[in-house]
């Protein structure tokens, strides 16, 4: 089971001259805790995981001192893996594939479209990392993958009200430049 | 709107992020049937409330979603330091 | 006209025509309406609040309290109560006066300032006391008739709002000569600087005549300012700081369209800014104090800085033969400009009996007559002021009048430092005895507060204080203006004090009589003078009058002002509109409308919906023309005939994983679970440590370490919150963890005798027999080819299923379902239905059935309690002597005698025939039509209500009492017969 679903279609939902909102692809989403001696975990998941919260590696991102988002094409290895270690490194490996939506935020004025929503200082969050915070009332998670293009990781039923904030931002901060 | 470090994250942030969870160093009695009504009265409902600093409990809900501890003083609203859960309780004079 | 060629920064080159009660008038670009209708002669503007006089700006910005207009954009955009004195004017704008009728030069209302006595200090609490029965009849119509500022608006405002976060090093609030060089000496930083005003520059934009740095004060502006942005300082105009909230977050209200003639597509009316500064500079100046002698507020008297503002930045002379009266330097210099300008100055009338040579001698030169030691004590003219009386004075004395005509008086009681961002900081003041003014002491934020808001004076000297705030020199000012005053309470007079009218609020109408008399009538503090009289309540907080009703309160109570007290300033600085305060948050995007991935066939299969904390949720199905009743009836008959489905995707889902995931769920719930095997679920009631009911929901033991446990929809997060609470808390030792996984599945609900019969063909990996899967079985397997975790649950005393898919599959297997249901008379069924099935069941819901007092005992739900468990979250609670007490409020059921359904929150008495006020013994909780028991069923709490089977209770309504018995609280096959295949 857990293969990668969405019910949106990826592609762009919002764009302007000041910045592009796009769905991103579905892919695989796993909720990682535990904690003590990782060793094990790394070793199953072929990585080590970040251990400052905000940090990340190629896949996993430290949201808490034992919490760990794991995105990855196929989840189906990795749930095997780590199964196979519970019973010596007990864990919570946990799917969410299916509970949230990524989307793509770039543009030179993507890191202020944040700033309609997000009231943590954006420029706080350094390239290569990510944060989880609050937008607009919902939880997300955002990645900054440069200084203009963001990843925001946000639950389904969520997504429309951030979508509507973004929209709306979009065509407010092309206006402005206008 | 406070701004508020999360000893987790080890990052000073906005309020908004954060939720409140009442007094904190109420610990939950080991076997609460062996309390007395009185005893049960005090842990459940009895709070110190008190006007300056106080010792409570926070939640960084939407970051590492910890719950920790802090020193607020409840005339300035300032926090004089925020530490883990399970902690010591700091001494205030060394929060001066 | 009155404008004076080559003065003032307005653009004549570039016209504007706009309206002033229906009349068109021309200004200029850069022209507020205040100061273009001054410039066409017009100083009438208004009518006060409570007397309805006449009324003219006293102030040229933002602490304008008489010039109040509403100001029309089309249908829609009508704004009452905005300050002429900061509404730019655009072409086509439309403005009208207030308080007026029917014209604003002949008013009824006015009648009031006849009726002067009755309306004095204290007369919302005196004058309406009696007869007790004339108070709606007569006193509040004819109040609300005659008060009220300005016009609401009737229609939805249009207009769009935004609101941003900012981050900046520094914010500088006032862009005067004090904020520049704040700015300046701060560049590398990030740096935000805002003013409220159109143009950024402050006082430098009314004295143009200063020199810095050798450059004439416009220039240097001009330049300062494009280094300043070229810096990468941020300057924000038309941007009003508001507020002062805690740890240096300064609410910014920005406005973007109110002075364009068109609006730009995509661009909101006013944006909110939340900025949070590490450093926060207060540069806002100081904010000159009228006068108070009789007739102060007669169209025509003006602050005397505000006339040199009109003239220097507008190039409009506010009168041909001005009087100037003060007790302070700086109305000298208001007269001389206006002398040079063309103005024959009438007299400068001073207060004082002395003053500096150099004021004396260019009085001299340029002809203006001075009487020193000399006071106002009346005012003439109907609609603009045409005399004023003045007369000598010595200690003591007050001598003979004369009369001097004149088409404006300026006055200055000197200036008052703008504290009202820096009171927002719970900064401390302190008391400037010499120069009768409070002055900021500390405050708890990292706040600089420079310039004339700091008691600095002169340019020269704002300069200094706001660079030496980055540790910044500052340039050197020629032809600056600095001076010193003497505060006064009201003038002296030779006329009767009692009659005078000598306003303090200009906009609440509040004399220094009526401050007096608050004092005589007990009142010793400013809060409760200021109550009383509404000295300082308007919508301009007080900024002129708070300062004078002080000294007045002070001097009538023969303390000092420190002892008085000032009242506190609160935000927001100037009023602020609900839409930027709204910003986003409207319409649709009020707020978060969370919707499931069904939602979208429901709403195209006619779905009514509702509201379920944070999610929309289909409330039931109706067809065409049927009534909600009858959607329901024949919603409930059709699951417990046939088979229906539900969208239960909304009901909170917690993963609960680890080793000690059974203890875990011991310690939460008040059921035992070391017993319940893996593929099996049973039904957890979660209670408070107080031992009252806080959720259910069932819980599949999805494998030995893994739970999969449902909360009510509601309680979703609030259950999370607490069962983490515990965990990270109390319980840290144990190896488990929580993921909730709410969204992660869409939950769609089978019910009904042929449930199993349409579910069975689509599953792979399960037979759904009572033996292979009975009732309160759980598994994963894969339903329709999609993978599934199957519950085999009911909450409708039907044969249920519960099938869980990834979420975004849901309306994919719901079509599935509903294709391969036909057959069985499929019925889509929805959150009402439900609600009555499950009541027919006798299954709470809780937060409807229960209320936060309710124990699972009260509940009939003593089944659930592990008693043999040393420790349950509750447990303890539970015990406490009032929730073992007797006559607890418990859930029964009630028939109703005559068959009529009551109403949910109804109240119960055992005996109808008792006096009013009633002893109440609990109320309605839940009440339905029901197919199934043939009359209307209810749950109520009702006091005994176990003890009490059989017996008839009373239910009084409006029109008549209802009777009902008390019956168990299951309805339906209380044998569970129906359960079984
Ligand atoms: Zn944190």
């Amino acid at each position: 089971m857990n293969k990668a679903v969405s019910s949106f279609v990826p592609g762009v939902l919002a764009t302007s001259t000041a910045a592009t909102v796009s769905l991103a692809a579905p892919m695989g989403r796993l909720s990682l805790r535990a904690r003590g001696d990782l060793s094990a975990l790394d070793a199953a998941l072929g990585m080590t995981l970040p251990t400052r919260i905000g940090q990340r590696n190629a896949g996993a991102i430290c949201l808490g001192p034992d919490e760990w988002m794991l995105h990855a094409d196929d989840i189906v290895p990795i749930v095997a893996a780590c199964a196979a270690i519970y019973e010596g490194h007990p864990h919570s490996l946990t799917d969410v594939s299916g509970r949230e939506i990524t989307l793509l935020i770039e543009g030179p004025r993507a890191a202020e479209l944040l700033t309609l929503g997000c009231a943590r200082d954006i420029d706080s969050i350094p390239v290569g990392e990510g944060r989880r915070t609050v937008c607009d009332g919902a939880t997300v998670i955002l990645w900054r993958d440069a200084p203009d293009r963001f990843r925001m990781d946000v639950w389904h039923s969520f997504a429309p009200h951030l979508l509507h904030l973004f929209e709306t931002g979009c065509r407010e901060l092309a206006a402005e430049a206008a | 709107m406070l701004l508020i470090h999360c000893p987790y994250c080890d990052e000073t942030l906005p309020e908004a992020e954060f939720t409140y969870a009442g007094e904190a160093h109420i610990v939950r009695p080991l076997d609460p049937s062996a309390q007395t009504d009185e005893q049960w009265e005090t842990f459940m409902f009895i709070r110190r409330n008190p006007k300056g600093p106080h010792y409570e409990r926070w939640r960084h809900l939407h970051g590492c979603a910890r719950y920790f501890n802090a020193v607020r003083d409840t005339v300035t609203d300032k926090f004089l330091t925020t530490y883990k859960a399970g902690e010591p309780r700091p001494d205030l004079e060394s929060l001066k | 006209m009155t404008r004076v060629p080559g003065k003032g920064r307005v653009d004549l080159s570039q016209p504007v025509e706009f309206t002033f009660d229906g009349k068109t008038f021309r200004g200029g670009k850069g022209d507020t309406v205040a100061s273009a209708l001054l410039a066409n002669g017009v100083h009438l503007m208004g009518r006060s609040f409570k007397y309805h006089r006449p009324r003219g700006p006293v102030a040229a910005g933002s602490e304008e309290p008489n010039a109040l207009i509403g100001t029309r954009r089309g249908p829609g955009r009508y704004e009452p109560n905005t300050r002429a004195t900061v509404q730019e004017i655009w072409q086509g704008l439309q403005t009208n006066s207030q308080n007026k009728y029917p014209s604003l030069k002949f008013d009824i209302g006015a009648v009031n300032d006849a009726a002067y006595m009755m309306f004095s200090a204290g007369f919302y609490y005196k004058t309406f006391m009696w007869p007790k029965n004339f108070w709606h009849k007569v006193y509040e119509p004819f109040i609300r008739a005659a008060a009220g500022l300005g016009v609401s608006p009737t229609e939805e405002d249009p207009d769009t709002y935004a609101s941003r976060n900012l981050h900046c090093d520094v914010l500088i609030v006032g862009a005067g000569p004090a904020g520049i060089a704040a700015a300046k000496a701060a560049a590398g930083q990030r740096v935000v600087l805002v003013d409220e005003n159109a143009e950024a520059g402050g006082t430098l934009l009314s004295e143009p005549q200063a020199v810095i740095d050798g450059v004439p004060a416009w220039d240097w502006l001009a330049s300062e300012l494009a280094a300043l942005k070229a810096a990468g300082v941020k300057v924000m105009t038309r941007t009003t700081a508001i507020a002062y909230y805690h740890q240096n977050m300064v609410g910014l209200c920005e406005r973007l369209t109110d002075h364009l003639p068109t609006l730009p597509a995509d661009t909101p009316r006013e944006r909110l800014w939340r900025v949070r500064a590490k450093q926060v500079i207060l540069a806002q100046g100081a904010l000159e104090k009228p006068l108070v002698f009789n007739g102060n507020d007669r169209p025509g008297v003006m602050l005397a800085g505000s006339a040199q503002t009109y003239l220097n930045r507008y190039g409009v002379l506010v009168g041909k033969m001005p009087v100037v009266v003060t007790s302070h330097d700086s109305a000298w210099y208001a007269a001389f400009d206006l002398q040079k300008a063309g103005a024959k100055v009438q007299a400068i009338v001073d207060l004082r009996g002395t003053v500096r040579d150099d004021l004396l001698a260019e009085a001299k030169l340029l002809g203006i007559p001075v009487k020193l030691s000399h006071t106002v004590t009346a005012t003439s003219g109907r609609l603009r002021i045409r005399s004023v009386r003045v007369n000598p004075t010595s200690p003591g004395k007050v001598g003979a009048r004369v009369e001097i005509a004149c088409d404006a008086l300026l006055m200055s009681g000197g200036w008052t430092p703008s504290l009202h961002l820096f009171s927002h900081t719970q900064g401390k003041l302190t008391w400037d005895a010499g120069r009768t003014t409070f002055l900021p002491a500390a405050t708890p934020e990292d706040c600089v507060i420079v310039g004339a808001s700091a008691g600095a004076w002169g340019i020269e000297a704002a300069l200094r204080a706001g660079a030496a705030a980055f540790g910044g020199t500052a340039p050197t000012v020629e032809h600056d203006r600095t001076g010193s005053g003497v505060s006064q309470v009201e003038l002296p007079t030779d006329l009767n004090a009692g009659r005078a009218k000598a306003f303090v609020d200009y906009q609440n109408d509040v004399t220094a009589k009526d401050l007096r008399l608050a004092v005589r009538e007990g009142m010793s503090s400013i809060e409760h003078v200021k109550r009383y009289t509404t000295n300082g309540m308007a919508t301009d907080q007080g900024k002129l009058s708070n300062i004078n009703g002080l000294n007045i309160a002070a001097d009538a109570l023969n303390r000092r002002q420190p002892e008085v007290g000032l009242t506190t300033f609160r935000p927001p600085y100037t009023p602020t509109s609900f839409g930027a305060f709204a910003g986003y948050h409207r319409g649709t995007h009020f707020e978060v409308t969370r919707k499931t991935q069904i939602d979208s066939w429901a709403a195209e299969n006619g779905a009514v919906f509702e509201p379920v904390g944070q999610w929309r949720r289909a409330w039931y199905f109706p067809k065409t023309g049927e009534t909600m009743d009858a959607a329901v009836l024949r919603e409930c008959r059709s699951v417990r005939a046939g088979v229906g489905i539900f969208d239960a995707s909304t009901l909170g889902k917690i993963e609960v994983v680890g080793p000690d995931a059974t203890e875990f769920m011991n310690r939460m719930y008040t059921n035992p679970w070391a017993g319940l095997k893996p593929g099996r679920c049973r039904y957890g009631l979660l209670l408070g440590e107080d031992g009252y009911i806080r959720d259910d929901g069932v819980i599949g033991r999805m494998s030995q370490d893994r739970f999969h446990v449902t909360t009510t929809t509601g309680g979703a997060a609030r259950v999370l919150n607490m069962m983490e609470d515990y965990l990270q808390t109390e319980w840290p030792d144990l190896n488990v963890w929580l993921t909730s996984v709410t969204e992660q599945w869409s939950t769609i609900a089978l019910n009904g005798p042929h449930a199993a019969k349409l579910l069975a063909p689509l599953v792979e990996g399960v037979d759904l027999t009572d033996e292979a899967f009975p009732h309160m079985s759980c598994v994963e397997c894969t339903v329709a080819g999609m993978p599934a975790r199957l519950f085999r649950v009911s909450f409708t005393g039907e044969i249920g299923f519960e099938v869980n898919v990834p979420a975004p599959m849901g309306r994919a297997l719901w079509e599935v379902l509903w294709k391969a249901g036909q057959q069985y008379g499929i019925t889509a069924y929805g959150t009402e239905t439900m609600h009555v099935l499950r009541a027919e069941k006798g299954y709470i819901i809780v937060g409807q059935d229960t209320d936060g007092t309710v124990t699972p005992h009260d509940a009939g739900m003593s089944w659930a309690i592990g008693a043999k468990k040393p420790d349950f979250v509750g447990k303890r609670g539970m015990a406490r002597p009032d929730l073992v007490a007797k006559g607890r409020k418990q859930l029964v059921g009630l028939l109703t005698e005559d068959r009529s359904r009551l109403e949910e929150g109804a109240q119960i008495v055992f005996d109808p025939d008792q006096p009013i006020p009633m002893k109440m013994v609990g109320h309605v909780t839940s009440s339905y039509l029901s197919d199934a028991v043939g009359q209307p069923i209810a749950l109520a709490l009702v006091e005994g209500g176990h003890d009490r089977m059989g017996q008839t209770v009373h239910i009084p309504m409006p029109d008549r009492t209802i009777a009902a018995k008390i019956t168990g609280a299951v309805f339906v096959d209380p044998e569970n017969a129906r359960l079984k295949l």
